[in-house]
Parts: structure tokens; C-alpha cells; sequence
């Protein structure tokens, strides 16, 4: 190619244009293997990562009640008496520690096909989430915000298990209500976060067939008969 | 058939008496009187205790762990808790997602299966409380086996769900847009 010949390149600095011209020369590495994706822009039909977040969210939320109700148990045994539901603290924390260790441990994943789903993404243009941002800023707080719950995760695990088999092994109540508290605290962390994930499909339309199709202005009604 | 049934009866509802349609906010760019979609996150607490019951229940017998078992029949409990919550609201959400062409089929097979789960999650809860008062400690084989089906329903389920919203992009913007439109 011979785009870029001494003279033209002088040209286009004093037309100021060479933003636009940097725009086409430089495409996106997505368009190399464009041909290989489908019209959601993955390989594959349905994408992973939206998945998997289903374990992660459900896992960690169910641990941390379940810690929380082994916490409270002594204000519950009568009303589990009552229901004659024979379930013990020990089980509750139980419930607690597996439940966070899964989540800890399927998390990996999440983020794995996280970061290859975006690497994917083609959001649409000009649209604003609810908060007013833009799809690039959605998805780079959405991505270290994953990476940050990640390790807040590990940690959480950590700490639980210390608190476990060292820390409170003797103690009917395994956890701390530092840890209840902050578990809470991440509970509200992953709600925003995963708000943000969902407008990434929702108004975004990010591996969505449909708002693609319909961006590109194919005709839906025939593709999908 | 199931969905268009209740669909029916929320537009008798909304249309014969209009305090019905009164009670609801009005519909925002994703034709929901809320922000965003409800039933994929109360779907969270099924997929994933329901999955996780079946592993736990799994690794319980590899590495004969027992008091793995009532990890997973607490799981089980909060499922079935979760999945009628996850009932009302994907009810309510499938009555305003105007499906379209193949989308209609799809959401069909996804109401009748998600009330079957209901069922079925109720009544494999049931027997494992009631083989649990005999003894926590034991798992019979028989239940291993009903773990193995129960995982394949709730796979089948998500895969179902996920065609709704990642390929016919049911309650995305675009898609609603369309429909109003009169694209689709």
C-alpha cells in the first residue's frame, strides 16, 4: 500500500483529517477474524460469561445469608421449632463456607470468559446508560470491577476459612460480624456491578444476535423464520 | 400455550379494568414499569443452588464427606424458595416482551418447563428432607440419580432463557424499539 506517500501525508496535516484517516487505516483486530464470528460476534451462539455469573452471584449472596443466618441463630431456633425444621448453626456455616468456596472458585471463570467476551464486543454507538455513560466506560469500569470483586473474593475466602479451622474453630457463631459486615457491603458492590453488566446487554446490545442484526438494519423477521 | 394463556388474562386484566394498569409504572425504553429485568436475577438463586446442590451431593460421595449432603438439601431449599419468586416475576416479564416469530415458541417451551421445575424442585426437596430425617448421613443412589436429571432440566431451562434474551434480545432497547416501530 501506498497510502502514505510523502506528498498526500503533508496534505492531510493541513487538512486536519488525519483523525479520520487513522480511523480507516487503523481497523479494529476484530475485523481480521470477523469472517470466523457470528452476527453476535462470538464463535458461538450463547455467550458464557452472563452464565457463569449466575454461580458466582448465587454462590457468594447465599453463602454470606446463610453465615449470617448461622450468626442469628439463637433468635431463630424457636421460630425453627415452631416450623419443626430440624437444622443446626453448624449446618448453616457449613452452608456458608462451601457456598463461598465454589464461588470463589468458578469465579475464575467468570472472569476468564469475561475479558474474552469483551475483547469481542461490539457495543452500539452513541448510547448512553442510565447513569450517562458511555459503552467503553461501562465496560472498563465493568471489567476492573471484576478483577477488584475477584480478589475481594479470594480474600473473603481466605479469611473465612481461617476463621474456620483456626480463628473461631471452638466458637458456636464461625464468623465475625466484621465479616458479615463486609460481606454485606460487597453484596451491595456486586448489585451496582452487576448492573452495569446487565446494561451492557440490555441497552448496549453487546453479543446480543438481535441488536445487531437490527443495527446493522438487517431484516430480522427474515433471518430468524 | 401456558404463556399465552397468562397472557391473555393480564390483557383482559389491563384492558377491562383500568385501575389494573394503574397500579403499574409507567413502561420505560425496555417495556417495564421497573429498570432493568427482574427474573434473571432471581434466576441467579435457582441456577445456581440448584447446580450447586448437584455438586456438592457429587463431591459428598467421591470424597465421603456426609455433611456435604445438608449443604446441598439447604441449597435445594433456598432454590425452591427462589424459583417461585422467579415464577411471578418471569411471568409478569414475559407478558410485556411482545415475543415475536420463532421467540414466541421459545418462550413457550421456557414457561411450561419453568412451572415443571417448580414442581419437580418441590418434590425432590420434599423426599430429601423426608430421607434426611432418616438419616443425614446417608445419600441413597436413587437420589444421585435425580440429581443428574434435575441438572439437565435446569441446563435445558438456561439454555432456553438465554435464547430469549442473547439471540431474540427480548427487553433490549433495540428490540423494543423495533416492535414499537412495528419492525417486527
Amino acid at each position: 500500500m501506498t497510502i502514505f506517500d510523502h506528498y498526500y501525508s503533508f496534505q492531510i496535516v493541513g487538512l486536519k483529517s488525519i483523525n479520520n484517516l487513522f480511523c480507516l487505516l487503523i481497523k479494529s483486530p476484530i475485523s481480521e477474524i470477523s469472517d470466523k464470528l457470528g452476527p453476535n460476534d462470538l464463535p458461538y451462539k450463547i455467550p458464557l460469561h452472563p452464565n457463569l455469573v449466575h454461580l458466582t452471584i448465587g454462590l457468594f449472596a447465599i453463602g454470606i445469608f446463610f453465615d449470617i443466618a448461622g450468626a442469628f441463630y439463637p433468635f431463630e431456633k424457636r421460630i425453627l421449632r415452631f416450623l419443626a425444621f430440624p437444622v443446626t448453626r453448624v449446618g448453616f456455616h457449613d452452608v456458608g463456607w462451601y457456598n463461598i468456596l465454589a464461588a470463589s472458585f468458578i469465579t475464575f471463570f467468570t472472569v476468564a470468559t469475561g475479558f474474552f467476551e469483551m475483547l469481542l464486543a461490539v457495543p452500539i454507538p452513541e448510547v448512553k446508560s442510565i447513569l450517562g455513560q458511555s459503552a467503553i466506560s461501562t465496560m472498563l469500569w465493568h471489567a476492573i470491577g471484576g478483577v477488584a470483586i475477584l480478589f475481594v473474593m479470594i480474600s473473603m475466602t481466605i479469611w473465612r476459612g481461617y476463621q474456620r479451622f483456626v480463628f473461631r474453630k471452638d466458637f458456636g457463631r464461625q464468623v465475625s460480624w466484621s465479616y458479615i459486615f463486609f460481606g454485606s457491603l460487597i453484596l451491595i458492590m456486586m448489585g451496582l456491578h452487576g448492573s452495569l453488566g446487565a446494561w451492557l446487554a440490555s441497552d448496549f446490545g453487546v453479543h446480543i444476535t438481535a441488536d445487531q442484526l437490527l443495527v446493522r438494519g438487517e431484516d430480522i423477521n427474515q433471518i430468524f423464520q | 400455550m401456558v404463556h399465552s394463556t397468562f397472557n391473555f388474562m393480564a390483557y383482559i386484566l389491563i384492558n377491562t379494568f383500568s385501575i389494573f394498569s394503574s397500579l403499574l409504572p409507567p413502561l420505560n425504553e425496555k417495556n417495564l414499569p421497573w429498570i432493568d429485568v427482574i427474573h434473571p436475577i432471581v434466576v441467579h438463586f435457582v441456577i445456581a443452588m440448584a447446580l450447586g446442590a448437584v455438586v456438592f451431593d457429587l463431591v459428598g460421595i467421591i470424597f465421603k464427606k456426609p455433611n456435604l449432603f445438608e449443604v446441598s438439601f439447604l441449597n435445594l431449599t433456598v432454590a425452591t424458595i427462589a424459583i417461585f419468586v422467579a415464577i411471578v416475576f418471569g411471568q409478569i416479564e414475559a407478558g410485556l416482551s411482545n415475543p415475536y416469530g420463532v421467540s414466541r415458541d421459545i418462550l413457550n417451551y421456557h414457561s411450561t418447563l419453568g412451572w415443571s421445575l417448580a414442581g419437580v424442585l418441590s418434590v425432590i426437596t420434599g423426599w430429601r428432607y423426608v430421607s434426611r430425617q432418616k438419616n443425614p448421613q446417608v445419600l441413597s443412589k436413587g437420589f444421585v440419580f435425580v440429581d443428574f436429571i434435575l441438572a439437565a432440566i435446569v441446563c435445558t431451562q438456561v439454555y432456553l432463557g438465554d435464547m430469549l434474551v442473547w439471540i431474540y434480545g427480548l427487553h433490549t432497547v433495540p428490540v423494543v424499539q423495533a416492535v414499537r416501530d412495528g419492525l417486527l
